[in-house]
């Protein structure tokens, strides 16, 4: 196999980071729609991130598989993985700080972190 | 002739065998060809007579041909290795091992496969390698879903790239990178001057219903260059044999429906008394097809004395089928067009009338269990007018899909979700892999159903039905990742782990299920069926029972012609025999095609004997 895909070259364009990143555990989907069974946390979730968008944050969300590069450009999220490596995951960052780590926060947990 | 040419068709009439004798022609003509197959059930080896695998192979004595088989397994393996090979040093080795055993779920070899499969259909190459690309395509149902992948695609990497940025088949980043590669495939076929497609039929109702249905989907998707090869035409010296004359005043009946039904180039091909294997009968094959020779007289194969084979006892027989004290499921696996419908159909009806609550069931996407049964099968239980205790229905990826769409999405407005998530929810659920998922979610609540005596499945061709029953391994595989992902979501994932696991349990048992292998008796559809039992005895599943359709009764074989097949049958079933050490049961040769309730009694009662009431 000659073609290797490419998926260090795909850093995030922006410079600035986001201002509430989730560094997700590995999904089917960002919905979580994609496995069997339909997970409420999950969309939870989703809905967080949208409402957080309609007050115009910037939100992302980064899988190991699609994003590793946010991942590797984390120096406290790598940190996080390498020491508990999947007990680790969803890390959530807001403006460059971890907020939480291993479990989703609540959206006035996010809130208080923003504010 | 086209750059690109696909052969299509329902498994067992051919299709291989005019591919490869065009491939052999075209090759012996100077241009450089290729044969590629993306058959999960590729046999294109053993017509070649060597081995050829997921690489292109030279073929020995064959100068310019070149073959390959794409092996779903080995592409997504491919295709993994090339997303992960960059990870591998950078993450933990347990959060590699997750990030891999999440890609080998169902959607990723879907992809893979595409992803190979368009790596052959490059347009505009200043100079490409081959002169001649011949595809040996997947059965119709699944040929069809394979060439709707890129429209869907092409909506779903939109979709992924405006909305959240991934899709579930992993990296966003790579499929647009292979968007390009999508769409310039999809131009490919459906130019004209670059893409041919050709069907190979035999003259029978089911085999034109389905080409017009498989053209009317590929025109759809704007595909307009199609061929017509009708194969298996019986020689006129076979008139003074009452079958053969039967069946062949039948095949005049549908080559006219198809002058009339199908007006595309048609081309014939006799019906051989032998198989078609090895270059030199490919070379054959050829100067009766192109250049119109006469098909040789009987070889040095006819004549001499048939040898007596062995058969089963009825009782040993109907002891597969019928339920004991618990329900039985009997599932038909066979390549396409072996007579897996015809033997589902005859097996249902007779548990029907034995008094066994039956349920008929088909997940073979291009379904014609309603052709044979000769009235429409929905996607409802529907009961089956004119035989009592029994019931029908169909499993329709397309319409499991949108059933399980609404199904979720009710549940999610049930609880209140806004309808900016229902609407993001929507998009998820319109990826590839929803039908494969939907599709299968539906054959696990009939499998579970307790009230019936019999479930008969009407399996899909054999490929096919191996990717579906390896599903719930795979599932069980991604669950148990998803644990991962939330703790609120582990009981009812544990709900659903058990509900797979039931299943499984349920098809190992061969007191509960039978797996029936049908095929005719020739090589390729044995060898077939084996590899078929081997992959399922690797699941802990083993074959009940052998169906051997198309048998020419001894009393019919009274012409050279007939004598040369039926000596090649026998020599068959003997092998099939010797393969597999259970039970066989022969189904005659009819003068005509088996069709409605009335005939598929009197089929039943001759295979599995009348009134057994227990």
């Amino acid at each position: 196999m000659t073609d290797v895909i490419p998926l260090l070259n795909t850093l995030p364009i922006s410079i600035a980071p986001a201002d509430v990143e989730f560094f997700d555990p590995p999904m089917c989907c960002p919905t979580g729609l994609c496995g069997p069974v339909l997970d409420q946390t999950l969309l939870d979730v989703n809905e967080m991130v949208m409402s957080l968008q309609r007050d115009n944050l910037r939100v992302e969300r980064y899988q190991m598989a699609s994003s590793p590069n946010a991942f590797l450009g984390n120096a406290e999220v790598m940190k996080l993985v390498r020491e508990k490596q999947m007990d680790a995951l969803p890390i959530i960052v807001v403006r460059g700080k971890v907020i939480k780590v291993g479990a989703y926060p609540t959206a006035d947990e996010v809130k208080a972190a923003l504010s | 002739m086209t750059q690109f040419i696909f052969f299509s068709g329902k498994g067992g009439v051919g299709k291989t065998s005019m591919a490869c004798t065009h491939a052999v022609r075209y090759a012996d003509e100077g241009k450089r060809t290729l044969i590629v197959t993306t058959d999960p059930a590729s046999n294109l080896a053993d017509v070649f007579e060597q081995k050829i695998g997921h690489h292109v192979t030279p073929i020995a004595g064959v100068p310019n041909l070149s073959a390959m088989e794409i092996d779903p397994d080995r592409a997504t393996q491919e295709y993994i290795d090339r997303a992960m090979s960059p990870l591998r040093a950078a993450f933990p080795a347990q959060m590699v091992q997750v990030m891999e055993e999440q890609m080998s779920g169902p959607c990723t070899a879907e992809v893979a496969a595409f992803d190979r499969f368009t790596d052959f259909i490059v347009r505009g190459e200043s100079a490409p390698e081959f002169d001649v690309i011949i595809f040996d395509t997947a059965p119709t149902g699944h040929t069809i879903r394979l060439l709707e992948l890129p429209a869907e695609w092409s909506q779903s990497i939109d979709a992924a790239s405006a909305g959240s940025g991934q899709t579930c088949i992993g990296p966003a980043a790579a499929i647009q990178d292979a968007k390009h590669k999508y769409e310039n495939a999809l131009a490919a076929l459906r130019d004209e001057s670059l893409s041919t497609f050709t069907f190979v039929l035999h003259p029978e109702a089911i085999a034109i219903r389905e080409t017009k249905r498989a053209i009317s989907e590929l025109t759809k998707l704007g595909i307009h260059t199609y061929r017509i090869i009708i194969n298996g035409i019986i020689p006129a010296s076979e008139k003074s044999n009452p079958l053969f004359a039967a069946r062949s005043e039948m095949q005049a009946r549908y080559l006219k429906q198809i002058s009339a039904e199908l007006p595309y180039p048609t081309q014939r091909m006799t019906l051989l008394s032998g198989e078609i294997t090895g270059a030199a009968r490919l070379r054959g094959v050829g100067k009766i097809f192109f250049d119109g020779e006469q098909a040789p007289a009987e070889s040095e194969s006819s004549g001499g004395k048939i040898i007596s084979v062995e058969t089963s006892s009825i009782d040993e027989i109907r002891a597969r089928i019928q339920p004991n004290s618990h329900r039985r499921t009997v599932f038909f696996a066979g390549k396409g067009g072996v007579g897996k419908t015809v033997a589902s159909c005859l097996t249902a009806v007779w548990l029907a009338q034995q008094g066994r609550k039956t349920l008929l069931l088909t997940t073979d996407p291009a379904a014609h269990l309603g052709d044979v049964l000769g009235q429409p099968v929905g996607d409802d239980v529907t009961a089956v007018s004119g035989q009592p205790n029994l019931w029908a229905v169909k499993i329709d990826p397309k319409a499991a899909a949108e059933t399980y769409k609404a199904r979720i999405l009710n549940d999610a407005r049930q609880r209140g979700r806004p309808e900016s998530a229902i609407k993001v929810m929507e998009e998820e659920l319109d990826s590839p892999c929803t039908e494969e998922m939907a599709a299968f979610d539906q054959f696990i609540d009939y499998a579970s159903q307790t009230d019936w005596d019999a479930v008969v499945f009407d399996t899909a061709p054999t490929g096919h039905t191996m990717r579906l029953l390896e599903l719930p391994l795979d599932w069980s595989q991604q669950i148990d990742v998803k644990v991962f992902a939330s703790v609120d979501a582990t009981a009812a994932d544990d709900v659903a782990k058990q509900r797979f696991g039931q299943v499984i349990e349920m098809m190992r048992d061969p007191a509960q299920s039978t797996f029936a292998f049908v095929m005719y008796p020739e090589s390729t559809p044995i060898l077939e069926a084996w590899r078929a039992a081997q992959e399922l005895a690797t699941v802990g599943i083993q074959p009940g029972l052998v169906v051997v359709n198309f048998v020419i009764p001894p009393e019919a074989a009274t012409t050279p012609f007939a004598q040369a097949r039926r000596k090649m049958q026998v020599r068959y079933l003997a092998e099939i025999r010797e393969r597999f050490a259970v039970p066989v049961l022969e189904i005659p040769l009819q003068p005509q095609e088996v069709k409605g309730l009335e005939m598929l009694a009197e089929l039943g009662n001759r295979a599995y004997g009348e009134q057994v009431k227990a």
